[in-house]
């Protein structure tokens, strides 16, 4: 049962994934103008252009391209950089952890923040307390990433200059990474000081990306505690001499949090996406800074690469969601 | 058990939900009045560079010029002024792509939602496939294919947001679709499109207007992050966007420059979000 | 002097915010060892009275004057924190309905256990030993098995077992069980009561029974009290009160029940007339 949900939910995620190589694929090529020349320098020579045509195999028709293209895909093969000229997989492998470390650390700030501020106001629900939060999430859900981020680096950057504005690490630091991970890499050496620069630069990005997922984590759980906390085991808890704030950690908690769950899946994606603008404002060497540069210098084949990539983990993340949304809820598991 | 409600709770909604409408209402009227008067109120040409003038800092700090209140920029061109112009392009943006991307999104929602079958299929795929973007990279990227300018922004904006109503319409169509009244309609002879328009359309526009006002907000966003990377209308023109990529540029000499326009942003979006809110809550037939 | 009562509550009266009475004076004592009956009709606030004592009063209903005396001591002096110790110290819950008293997500052991280690202060052996004993006791047939259930895993008797052994765990010298057989079927209601009866009775532990039946009333009481909106109409040995009732409104009652030990005599709902006359008789003493 469970194994037959998957494999149907495989299949229409390669659906997905087919859907969005087709969307790229064409957008890029039919937009005005030919795109070997958008490639090329201004005034590149017709051999040039003709020869490159050829190379990238645009003279052929667009389904024709778009099946080269795909069985290359299929076989791992995303093709050569235009500006960079490294082959896509390679160059974009080396952004993703970046990307990841940047996006998973908002994301445990998120939960943190958004986590004690539904605790909080559930444990003082009624009282002037949550409807400050309530206004406060409100405010702070309404408002995105982006502008987080600039008034972050106005006032941590610039008027109180307590943090990089840009970068991922201090570049002075000697340290010769095996990995991208410099957080993890520099934990497992046990070099705090290589630990610490980069957390310091990764905060304010972090940061930005993690408000709005906090806000509404906060309302949502806030929410969903309320409606658990009237439920009859809670008040068995509280006459076994439980105190309110046991009460929601202990029982409430775990029954609030799946509801909020597959909400908090879909909007890790959400702020997945918005590291693109969030890397570029911090000068943070992730995907994201590299995806606009790609368009900027229309490079087509790493364009490509990259929205396939960042496709894909979607993706893959609303799948871990699903699963542990069935792991977390033992009647499911049972059922 | 259900919890008793407080019987001093109506009240006090009341009195908030109105200074939510009424705050941001009186910003967004000022933005609109500066927006069309702006040729009137600008004290400066927007575009005007002096050298001699640059990097002014504001009225309240040290080494002011009279004349320009909130300091100029690194091309001595007047902050204020170009704010005041910056209005316009933003409201013209918020405005028209918010009403197109409203108005295609809702439209395949209610499609979706009312007629279900290959009609949902189809359009639930593609909701699916357009999710899978980062956004703001498929903001980028379009524009980049569609050529810099007015209509490439607002174009951009509707063929990522759609998707947001088109969701979210989708779903209260079918909460809508399967209520008793729509049923009576249909046996009392309606057709179907009859049907849609009239009787289930009036009953999800709180929403629909809800996440237009969103929309509105979003836009003035989306419209300045694609300044700030250098794709939008052209840069010699004062968009909030492009004040922001060129204060982030000169952040350490000239900070204000980032400063003002991002609280115009900041107003402005909450004032969108706020409305929108407010709107739901006073038109929602349920809620009052 | 007498001993002091286990539990002895004195002209408590608890009210919604906006003042409607929810227990108009209410007086009762319930002595160590003994069962008192509360009996009434839904809405009479009999449950009201329970969940006053083990302080958890639905949000928007306060006890606005009288005392509650558990083992002589007032509990109206205590700090929140050490009320709510005191009382799990004392006293145990046998709730109503068993399907929504369990927590979903945690196993039964644990459920049974914890509250064992983490109020009580037992060592982890211990308590676990105490939670086998107990399910033993009230007949579950694989307490190990059960221990390691979810909730939703056993029958709706199951969980009120589990329910009942959980409150007699700590060995408390009162417990409240509020209506605990009205959400059973009909064949699994008998057997819950009885196994009450039992465990009651082997270990002398004081019951308020909360119920709406006078059959049960008859069954597992000494005393009985009965109300009606929020007031003791009669209070007495429940032999008597099935033997001569003083109240017309308590003879009503009696008239309404269905007896299975005579099965052939008639029973009629309490007669409107009578509703009337009682709450006009109340309304007029709130006006005194």
């Amino acid at each position: 049962m469970l194994l037959r949900s998957i494999l149907a939910r495989l299949l229409t995620t390669a659906v997905t994934l087919f859907g969005v190589a087709v969307v790229v694929f064409t957008l890029i090529r039919v937009a005005p103008g030919n795109p070997i020349a958008m490639m090329l320098p201004p005034g590149a020579s017709e051999e040039d252009i003709a020869q490159l045509t050829a190379l990238y195999g645009f003279d052929k028709s667009l389904p024709h391209q778009f099946v080269i293209w795909l069985g290359g895909v299929l076989q791992g093969d995303f093709g050569t950089s235009i500006t960079l000229r490294q082959p896509v997989d390679q160059l974009v492998l080396s952004r993703l952890p970046a990307t990841l470390e940047l996006s998973v650390m908002a994301l445990l700030i998120a939960l943190a923040l958004g986590g004690g501020a539904a605790v909080l106001g559930a444990r003082f629900r009624g009282s002037p307390t949550e409807t400050g939060l309530d206004l406060a999430s409100g405010a702070v859900l309404s408002v995105p990433d982006f502008l987080w981020g600039l008034l972050f680096v106005l006032c941590f950057g610039v008027l109180w200059p307590v943090l990089s504005i840009s970068g991922r690490i201090d570049p002075g630091l000697e340290f010769d990474f095996t990995t991208r991970f410099y957080v993890i890499e520099g934990l497992m050496r046990g070099r705090l000081d290589v630990v610490a620069s980069t957390l310091s630069h990764m905060l304010m990005p972090a940061m930005s990306l993690a408000l709005p997922l906090a806000a509404m984590v906060a309302q949502l759980l806030k929410q969903n505690l309320k409606e658990v906390l009237v439920q009859d085991y809670t008040t068995l808890s509280r006459v076994h001499g439980f105190s309110e704030t046991a009460v929601i950690l202990r029982d409430a908690l775990r029954n609030a949090a799946l509801p909020t769950l597959t909400l908090v899946g879909v909007q890790f994606t959400f702020l997945i996406g918005g590291t693109v603008i969030v890397e570029r404002l911090f000068a943070y060497e992730g995907l994201g800074n590299m995806a606009i540069d790609a368009v900027i210098n229309r490079d087509l084949p790493l364009i490509q690469g990259i929205v396939l990539l960042f496709a894909a983990l979607f993706i893959v993340i609303n799948l871990l969601v699903d699963l542990s949304y069935t792991l977390l809820n033992p009647r499911l598991r049972h059922g | 058990m259900a919890e008793t409600s407080l019987p001093t709770a109506p009240r006090a909604r009341v009195r908030r939900l109105n200074l939510r409408l009424w705050l941001p209402l009186s910003w967004i009227g000022t933005l609109v009045v500066v927006a069309l008067a702006a040729p009137w109120v600008a004290p400066h040409d927007p575009l005007a560079q002096d050298l001699f003038f640059e990097r002014l800092p504001p009225f309240f700090l040290a080494g002011t010029e009279p004349g320009f209140w909130l300091g100029t920029d690194s091309l001595g061109r007047d902050v204020l002024s170009r704010m005041i112009h910056g209005a316009r392009i933003a409201l013209l943006v918020s405005v028209s792509a918010a009403l197109i991307t409203c108005i295609f999104g809702s439209a395949l929602g209610l499609l979706a939602g009312y007629y279900g079958g290959w009609w949902d299929r189809v359009i639930s795929r593609l909701v699916d496939i357009w999710m899978a973007f980062p956004p703001v990279l498929f903001a980028v990227l379009l524009v980049a294919v569609m050529g810099t300018g007015l209509t490439s922004v607002i174009a951009a904006i509707a063929l990522i947001d759609w998707t947001r109503f088109a969701r979210v319409i989708r779903a209260e169509t079918m909460v809508q679709a399967r209520m008793d009244y729509v049923d009576s309609a249909r046996i009392g002879g309606a057709r179907r499109l009859a049907t849609l328009v009239g009787e289930i359309l009036p009953n999800v526009l709180p929403s629909i207007i809800a996440l237009l006002m969103l929309e509105m907000g979003i836009a003035v966003i989306v419209e300045a992050i694609l300044s700030f990377v250098n794709l939008s209308i052209s840069s010699d023109d004062p968009t909030w966007g492009s004040m922001i990529a060129e204060g982030r540029n000169a952040i350490h000499f000239a900070w204000w420059v980032l400063l003002f326009p991002l609280i115009a942003l900041f107003l402005t979006v909450l004032s969108f979000s706020q409305l929108g809110e407010g709107l739901k809550q006073r038109f929602d037939p349920v809620l009052q | 002097m007498t001993p002091p009562s286990m539990l002895d509550i004195r002209n408590l009266n608890v009210a919604l915010l906006n003042g409607r009475p929810i227990l108009r004076d209410v007086s009762l004592t319930v002595a160590p060892g003994e069962v008192r009956a509360l009996v009434g009709e839904s809405g009479a606030g009999k449950s009201m009275i329970g969940k006053a004592v083990l302080g958890i009063l639905p949000r928007g209903l306060k006890v606005t004057s009288g005392e509650i005396l558990l083992e002589g001591q007032p509990l109206h002096d205590l700090r929140p924190a050490a009320r709510r110790r005191r009382v799990a110290e004392v006293a145990a819950l046998i709730p109503q309905d068993p399907l929504t008293a369990l927590n979903p997500v945690r196993r039964i052991g644990a459920q049974i256990v914890d509250p064992l280690i983490k109020i009580h202060g037992w060592a982890r052996p211990a308590a676990q030993a105490r939670a086998l004993d107990l399910l033993h006791r009230v007949h579950i047939r694989a307490p190990e098995r059960v221990m390691q259930s979810y909730p939703h895993e056993l029958s709706g008797g199951m969980r009120q077992r589990v329910l009942i052994a959980s409150a007699f765990a700590a060995s408390p010298r009162l417990i409240v069980a509020d209506e605990p057989t009205t959400a059973l079927d009909v064949t699994v209601q008998k057997q819950i009561l009885r196994l009450i009866r039992e465990l009651q009775q082997e270990t002398g532990t004081a019951v308020l029974f909360v119920t709406h039946d006078m059959g049960v009333v008859a069954k597992i009481s000494q005393q009985v009290s009965v109300l009606f909106q929020g007031k003791v109409m009669e209070d007495a040995p429940t032999q008597a009160v099935f033997d001569a009732p003083d109240h017309a409104y308590t003879r009503a009652l009696i008239a309404a029940t269905p007896s299975y030990a005579d099965p052939e005599r008639p029973f009629s709902p309490v007669p409107q007339s009578l509703i009337a006359e009682m709450s006009a008789a109340l309304a007029m003493e709130v006006r005194r």
